[in-house]
């Protein structure tokens, strides 16, 4: 599954990128996320809670952050098991163009759910997912305001 | 008045024997709730297990983290393959030949694979403790397609068995490859298509689906470890196959394990094979002393027990320019899932697939079929069919349609030139198989007048013009089937399951007032066994049926047969329950014989009794001639009256039937309305009219259902994506359609009554018919043929597709 949207942010580049390589604004962003553990300044470890449908998913997931393109590109790969409710893996890339004096931030993520999850909750992976990186990426610029406000 | 003063006619009617709509005995239990269901079954100190299965399609098993579920209160053990090693049973047969494990064994290959099996002391215990197992995988390439089983870059499913060139069913070209089955004539069949004057080419996929009976399968295994007998209640179509099953398995002797099949909420071919949840129930109560109970839920149901279907039939058809058909030619890829445990008689491992031949006389033909591997549920049992009869007989009606639109004729015309003709009979089939009796004209020709097919026809083609000058949405689709099955498996010259022949059995008791038992082989599931039997058995010994019971599915007490899957019971078991009544028959006769003082050769029976030739004032009853055989001591004749029949059938029955089906499509929406749905059987003898209207009302209804929308369907992830019954389709009352039913009658001339079996039928017909509806409809159009299952989104896409949304 492949989600891509685009999201116009009121702050430079620099700025971007810099948030998207901080481990407080992404644990603020990510819909869940009750825990998030830095290994690196590249590696890091989450806890997310999701519900699809009826299912209650908590995932325990490995996530590495690539910002050697930066502040240009931003990508990260990640892989997330929720026991038997099932799993997640997939990456994201982020392109960061400047933009109206701000920067248009354009994501292409794309994520492949697999057990439990996708059994029942079929017919709303999809849904959630793109309310879930919707979600993200409006708690991410929310963070981000707050952080420059 | 006394029972002297009745007429024959009365007397006849008093036995409500064949030919009687007799109320089924079975459902005073079933409509009051007091039916006896696996899950119903309670013991003292009973457990509970429950299994930890895959969420990965194809993984390796790094290890299993048993510890926190182990500290629940009350779970009382984690099984693993390692536990079932030593014993020898992390691995079991299956009915194809192949072997499954029954907990993974270093492995995953399809999600919903067992992996641990937890037990407690209750169920909700059992659940906890079953999300407290944790396993590390290692996940692997799933195969999905399986096109793409044997390209170079394809992961190699089956480790174990990797390296074998040979399978149960002869040589393996590759390691994702299972078998090829070849009948007919190769040479002959491509000699024909490359000269024939018309060929017409179709790839029709049968897609996967599911027998979903309503009720799940589940077991109560109860080892008594004093008298060292193990009980096994289960979901079972064939108990007495899982008894010897279970004894070659556990090394218990066969005397000493007594499996019993209770009540059974539909089976549909999803009980027949054997499951891990049955052995490691059996496994569980032997470790732990004490009775296990194992039932799975639905989506364990639908994701890890036998599935149905999953042909991909690419097929050709040679013709004469006027209709005359004069070759067929089938490549099969079957896709088996994870391990071949099709429930198919050994020597079929594409079950009766040769049957793909129809109704029609076609002098040539060729089937190949080839087994595959994927990274699915393995199965490819019987759903509501003999064995792939389904899937031959959708093949076929779907090639004939082909060809017709490539011949520009009618389809339904097309039929008739190539019908086996009524004067054929005994046929011998291009692909093997020798056609007891049929008399398809008179059959097509009574189907097509009870709807006014011309009538249909001119309607049908006022419709297209009215779409086409833009006055309506809707089209009409005219579905027709005429199916020819082959059921009631079957002499054990050819037909056996794990080496047992497939014969059947019964036995007969008289008590000596006049009633009677009657135990068999096979097992009801919802057919109405216990007043369909005793309906034959009133016929053959004129006791009334209301006087005898019929007992199945205790392998203490029943005798041994090859139980109910394939509609075997009326053909296999209902011919020996004719025959154990002929021999009590034939020693009440010598009974009678006696009392009036006459020869045996004197005594003529009538109805239910035996009367002296040119004296019918002079007669003996039946229950006078019981009541003697237990009260007087007869010269010659030893006391009781009792009999056993083992039958074993000289051939298979054939039964076939006319379906038509109209539809009215909405080619905006892709919705479909039944209009009319006439379906004609022919069964051979009609032992219980109510009770074939309810079959075939029963197995049009599952017909639907998989002509429009189930299935088990996957993703490319290997996911099952209909695993509940949110996704996967049950038609309720909304959707099911009025039917209306009719018959011929042509006997089977090999059984004893003439009796051939219909259960399956409907589902057999009814497929065809719903399907070729819709291709049939959007004809006009350009289609030629569009895959199953027509859901309406799909039959949306096929008007978007043609062109008739812009």
């Amino acid at each position: 599954m492949i989600l891509q949207d685009q999201v116009q942010l009121p702050v430079n580049k620099e700025a971007v990128f810099q948030a998207l390589n901080d481990t407080e604004i992404l644990k603020a962003s990510f819909p869940g996320c009750e825990e998030l553990v830095k290994h690196s300044d590249t590696e890091l470890e989450a806890t997310v809670v999701v519900k699809f449908g009826p299912v209650k998913a908590s995932f325990s997931s490995d996530v590495v952050l690539d910002p050697s393109q930066g502040p240009d590109k931003f990508s990260l790969t990640g892989s997330g098991d929720a026991g038997i409710a099932g799993f997640a893996k997939g990456g994201a890339n982020v392109d960061l163009t400047e933009q109206d004096g701000g920067t248009l931030l354009s994501y292409e993520v794309n994520i492949d759910i697999g057990g439990k999850l996708a059994q029942v909750g079929g017919r709303l992976i999809e849904g959630t997912s793109k309310k879930l990186a919707k979600k993200f990426f409006a708690n991410f610029e929310e963070a981000l305001l707050n952080r420059h406000a | 008045m006394n029972a002297e003063a009745k007429t024959i006619e009365e007397r006849q009617a008093a036995l409500k024997g064949l030919g009687t709509s007799r109320k089924r005995v079975e459902d005073a239990r079933f409509t009051q709730g007091k039916g006896n269901y696996v899950d119903d079954i309670k013991m003292p100190d009973m457990l509970f297990g429950d299994f930890v299965r895959s969420q990965h399609p194809h993984a390796y098993v790094k290890s299993i983290d048993t510890s926190a579920a182990l500290e629940v209160p009350g779970v009382i053990a984690v099984l693993t393959a390692k536990d079932l090693e030593p014993l020898g049973l992390h691995w079991m047969p299956t009915l194809a030949g192949d072997k499954q494990m029954v907990l993974a064994d270093g492995k995953v290959l399809f999600q919903g694979q067992e992996v641990a099996f937890v037990i407690a002391e209750d169920r909700y215990i059992a659940a906890d403790a079953v999300d407290l197992v944790k396993v590390e995988y290692e996940p692997l390439q799933p195969l999905v397609d399986p096109f793409k089983a044997e390209l170079p870059d394809a992961p190699i499913l089956r480790e174990d068995i990797a390296d074998a060139k040979e399978g149960a069913h002869g040589a393996r070209r590759h390691p994702n490859h299972i078998f090829t089955w070849e009948q007919g004539d190769k040479d002959a069949t491509e000699s024909i298509l490359s000269s024939a004057p018309v060929v017409a080419e179709e790839m029709v996929y049968y897609h996967r689906t599911h027998p979903c009976p309503l009720e799940t399968c589940g077991a109560v295994a109860s080892m008594d470890k004093v008298n060292g007998k193990l009980t096994l209640w289960g979901t079972f179509q064939a108990p007495h196959v899982v008894r010897t099953v279970a004894s070659l398995l556990s090394g218990i002797a066969e005397h000493n394990i007594r499996v019993v099949s209770p009540d059974i909420g539909g089976g549909f071919g999803n009980k027949v094979g054997v499951y891990p949840g049955y052995v490691c129930a059996i496994v569980a109560s032997i470790v732990t002393g004490k009775p296990v109970k194992w039932v799975e839920d639905r989506m364990e149901n639908l994701s890890s027990t036998a599935f149905a279907r999953d042909y991909w039939m690419q097929g050709k058809i040679a013709a004469t320019p006027e209709g005359k058909i004069l070759g067929l030619w089938c490549h099969t890829t079957a896709d088996h899932g994870a391990f071949d445990a099709c429930a198919d008689p050994t020597k079929y491992p594409a079950g009766f697939m040769n049957i793909c031949t129809g109704s029609y006389d076609i002098p040539t033909a060729y089937l190949a079929v080839d087994g595959i591997y994927t990274n699915k549920a393995p199965g490819g049992v019987a759903y509501r069919c003999s064995f792939r009869v389904t899937e031959a007989a959708y093949f076929i009606e779907r090639m004939v349609e082909v060809l017709a639109i490539k011949l520009n004729m009618d389809a339904a015309e097309l039929r008739r030139i190539n019908f086996i003709k009524k004067e054929q009979f005994p046929y011998q089939s291009a692909l093997g198989w020798e056609y007891d009796s049929g008399d398809y004209h008179t059959a097509w020709d009574k189907a097509l007048a009870a709807v006014n097919y011309k009538g249909l026809r001119e309607e049908q083609a006022k419709q297209v013009q009215a779409f086409k000058a833009g006055e309506t949405r809707t089209l009409m689709g005219i579905g027709l089937c005429h199916f020819t099955e082959i059921v009631g498996a079957g002499p054990v010259k050819n037909c056996d399951l794990l080496g047992m022949g497939m014969f059947d059995s019964c036995e007969i008791r008289i008590h000596p007032t006049g009633s009677a038992i009657a135990r068999l082989g096979t097992i009801s599931q919802g057919q109405g066994h216990a007043t369909t039997f005793a309906q034959i058995l009133a016929s053959e010994i004129g006791i009334s049926a209301d006087d005898i019971t019929i007992e199945e599915g205790d392998t203490d007490t029943a005798p041994y047969g090859l139980g109910t899957y394939g509609s075997r019971s009326t053909p296999v078991a209902g011919a020996a329950t004719a025959m154990a009544g002929r021999k009590i028959r034939a020693k009440a006769q010598m009974i009678a014989a006696y009392l009036l003082e006459v020869h045996d050769n004197d005594v003529e029976w009538e109805v239910d009794r035996f009367v002296v030739k040119g004296a019918p004032e002079r007669f003996k009853t039946m229950k006078e001639v019981a009541f003697a055989s237990y009260t007087q001591a007869i010269p010659g004749v030893e006391p009781g009256l009792e009999a056993v029949s083992y039958y074993d059938p000289p051939n298979m029955t054939y039964p076939f039937g006319a379906y038509i089906c109209v539809m009215d499509i909405n080619v905006d929406t892709g919705e479909t309305d039944i209009r009319q749905f006439y379906a004609l059987d022919d069964c051979g003898t009609r032992i219980n009219p109510m009770i074939i209207e309810g079959q075939v009302h029963g197995g049009l209804t599952e017909a639907l259902a998989i002509a429009l929308g189930q299935e088990i369907a996957y993703d490319e992830l290997g996911n099952i994506k209909t695993g509940s019954l949110m996704d996967f389709f049950i038609p309720t009352s909304w959707e099911t359609p009025d039917y209306v039913t009719d018959f011929t009658e042509t006997p089977s001339p090999h059984h004893p009554i003439g009796a051939k079996g219909v259960g399956e039928s409907p589902n057999v017909g009814g497929v065809p018919a719903f399907s070729n509806a819709i291709n049939d409809a959007f004809k006009a159009f350009g289609l030629t043929h569009t895959h199953m299952p027509h859901d309406h989104w799909r039959v949306w896409k096929t008007a978007n597709d043609l062109g008739m949304h812009a």
